[in-house]
């Protein structure tokens, strides 16, 4: 195309310039050809334009034959021109290209870093070095994790050799693959993820070229960017989980010391009354022994409450215990824990207020109906007045309150006595300690809050308040 | 002749407790320690009332109450601890009769015993009609309910609701039997129709719905009505 171009050009002009001219029209020809094309094609087109010269101008025309040597010499020339300039342009397009695909990698580099940093679990990490790989590499790549037993996690329909090359690489802690100097004839690259002379994984990288030095570069530096990675998030993990022990060790331990004061008391008290009976039997009188009997049934009933909250206690600080929460009415709770609270509250000092048509909530009840036993039973053991339990709906939160004229909480103390075993102990009243913390974990696991405050005229007030969710329940009539 | 209980319980001191004060009350007392064992007794010769512990050494109870229920309808009461709901539920819905929670009173037990042995046979025989306590008449082959003589109009799924408590009276109804009965075996999830359904029947039935004489909640486990 060129070429006749370059022909056809010659001939309009060749009764008004020499054959200088026209040579030159040929070898601007061979100096677009040689920067645009092929080392082969450029060679070819300057041949070819040599010769087309040399038949349709040179001297004799129309022959290949060349009639002088001066003539010769320009052919020489520029076929020599044509080879040159290819050359100096394939290295210049060679190097073009390689800036380019530098910039690339370099740019992939840094936005894989960015990545990496917000990646929060070796899945995360994992998938986003899988990517980084299949779009810097034609592939297929395979990217995979140590388990825990040093073993790597390779899916079941990896080539068998794929896997052995990546196991092998790990072991060395080297890469392989040509260029490398070590198994230089596979055909893929294999490269460990290691950090810190941890093997965390390994790579497998396709197709890999000896000469392709940069290319091998670039595989190292993102290998080694996801070794960061996961050594990192596996570093953060371990502190996570050695916090995590350190705190548990701390309140099992206070854990302990307060159960073991709330758990021997009753005990005792136990113990006493029925050894009592048994080897004083004879010598007492009916109304002592009835005295002690009770002393036991009612020390023993107080017994079985804390086991239950210490029991509630660990249950509800055990996350992956998950909250099983239904369509609760509140108004059905507060009646089965009246129904049980009474039998303590003979006099019937606990008044109950509930309001009609109140919106169901979504809860677990058993957790409440403990909730509102905890408080009801500190409220009766705290004061010797009336009590009040008044449920209420406002600002789609449900409200249950329960009012004592106990002695009250001083504002000072109102935070510390939701803690686990830390008593309000100068009433000279025990084991309330684990009780109010169960009630708050419970409120806190409904999404609600269990708060306390002064009465005006003496006495504490203890609500609970509970989300009322926004999507009610259709009353159907099937 | 008096009347044979079986006591399926692998705690010694518990065991001993109920066999003593079952005794007293005139009854004859077998104790087996496990499934295995309480399966031959069984073979051997039926109990009157079975009292089952969950969580026994050598399986939870499921399969003892399935193989009861094919053939007979010996009232078996099941004996938990507090948080084994999900257990106890699915011992009452294999075809239990009622359960107690741990720590229980022997007071408790008895009056369970009384109701389970009350309620023997009406699988088969005719169905308690009518229940009488306090102020509350019911009467299903009337389809008549009163309250201190006053007769009350519930709508219909209201008094199926009822109806299907008082054939149970005293005994507790889990919250899928009372659903599968009254709505549907569609309807096992849809707990809230029983809440809202129960509310209405407390609003017309107690004098004080929230702290029910009659409807009595079970928490977490169904309802019951209530017989003493």
């Amino acid at each position: 195309m060129l070429l006749a171009t370059a022909t056809v050009l010659g001939f309009l002009v060749d009764h008004h310039v020499s054959l200088t001219s026209q040579a030159m029209v040929y070898v601007l020809a061979v100096v677009i050809a040689s920067y645009m094309l092929s080392w082969i094609e450029s060679v070819a087109c300057a041949v070819g334009a040599v010769t087309a010269f040399n038949f349709f101008f040179v001297p004799p025309r129309w022959t290949f034959e060349v009639e002088n040597q001066e003539h010769l010499i320009a052919l020489f020339t520029m076929l020599l021109v044509a080879l040159v300039i290819s050359h100096l342009a394939a290295g210049l397009r060679r190097e073009t290209e390689t800036a380019r695909l530098n910039e690339h990698r370099a740019r992939q580099l840094q936005g894989l870093a960015t990545a990496l940093s917000g990646a929060n679990s070796a899945r995360d990490i994992l998938d986003l070095g899988q990517a980084a790989l299949d779009s810097a590499f034609n592939g297929p790549s395979v990217l995979a994790l140590c388990r825990a037993g040093g073993e790597l996690d390779l899916t079941a329909e990896l080539a068998s050799h794929l896997g052995d090359g990546m196991r092998c690489c790990m072991r060395e802690a080297a890469v392989l693959g040509p260029g490398t100097g070590r198994w230089p004839g596979l055909n893929a690259w294999y490269l460990p993820l290691a950090e810190s002379g941890n093997a965390l994984g390994a790579a497998c990288v396709q197709p890999a070229d000896a000469a392709d030095h940069a290319g091998r570069e670039h595989a190292q530096a993102l290998c080694a960017l996801l070794a960061q990675a996961l050594w990192r998030q596996r570093l953060s993990t371990s502190i996570q989980v050695a916090q995590n022990e350190a705190q548990r060790q701390q309140v099992q331990s206070t854990f302990l010391a307060a159960i073991s004061h709330d758990f021997r008391t009753p005990l005792a008290a136990v113990v006493g009354a029925a050894s009592a009976l048994q080897t004083q039997r004879d010598k007492l009188s009916q109304t002592e022994q009835d005295r002690l009997l009770g002393s036991i049934v009612s020390e023993a009933s107080y017994l079985s409450t804390v086991t239950e909250n210490t029991l509630q206690l660990v249950r509800l600080a055990n996350a992956s215990q998950e909250l099983k929460p239904d369509w609760e009415s509140m108004e059905e709770i507060v009646g089965a824990v009246l129904a049980r609270v009474r039998q303590r509250d003979p006099t019937r000092r606990i008044r109950s207020s509930v309001p009609e048509g109140l919106p169901l909530i979504k809860a677990d009840p058993v957790l409440i109906a403990q909730l509102l036993g905890n408080l009801l039973d500190n409220a009766l053991k705290y004061s010797s007045e009336a009590i009040d339990l008044v449920v209420s709906v406002a600002d789609h939160t449900l409200r249950v309150s329960v009012k004592d004229r106990g002695p009250g909480i001083p504002v000072e103390q109102q935070g510390a006595i939701f803690e686990p075993y830390s008593r309000n102990d100068q009433s000279g009243q025990r084991g309330a300690g684990l009780g109010l913390a169960v009630c708050r974990a419970i409120a806190a696991a409904h999404g609600g809050t269990l708060t306390v405050r002064r009465r005006n005229a003496g006495g504490s007030n203890f609500t609970l308040a509970l989300p009322i969710e926004a999507q009610q329940p259709i009353r159907e009539a099937p | 002749m008096s009347l044979r209980v079986l006591v399926v319980e692998d705690d010694r001191e518990i065991r001993a407790l109920i066999q003593s004060s079952l005794s007293v009350e005139g009854f004859v007392v077998q104790t087996a320690v496990t499934l295995r064992e309480a399966q031959a007794l069984i073979e051997h010769a039926l109990p009157d009332v079975i009292v089952l512990d969950l969580g026994l050494p050598d399986g939870d109870g499921v399969e003892l109450v399935q193989q009861v229920r094919r053939q007979h309808t010996t009232p078996i009461l099941v004996v938990s601890a507090r948080h084994q709901e999900s257990q106890k539920i699915a011992l009452l819905d294999a075809g239990a009769d009622d359960y107690l929670t741990k720590p229980f009173s022997v007071a408790e037990l008895l009056a369970r015993i009384r109701v389970a042995l009350r309620h023997r046979g009406t699988a088969l025989a005719a169905a308690v009609t009518v229940h009488e306590l306090e102020d509350l008449r019911v009467d299903l082959g009337l389809h008549q309910v009163q309250r201190s003589g006053e007769t009350l109009h519930l709508t219909p799924t209201e008094f199926k609701l009822l109806a299907r408590l008082v054939r149970s009276a005293g005994r507790v109804v889990t919250h899928r039997q009372l659903l599968a009965d009254v709505w549907g075996p569609e309807f096992t999830d849809h707990t809230h129709y029983l809440r809202l359904y129960m509310g209405q029947l407390r609003a017309k039935i107690e004098r004080d719905p929230a702290e029910p004489r009659h409807l009595l909640t079970e928490t977490g486990v169904g309802y019951r009505l209530a017989v003493e």
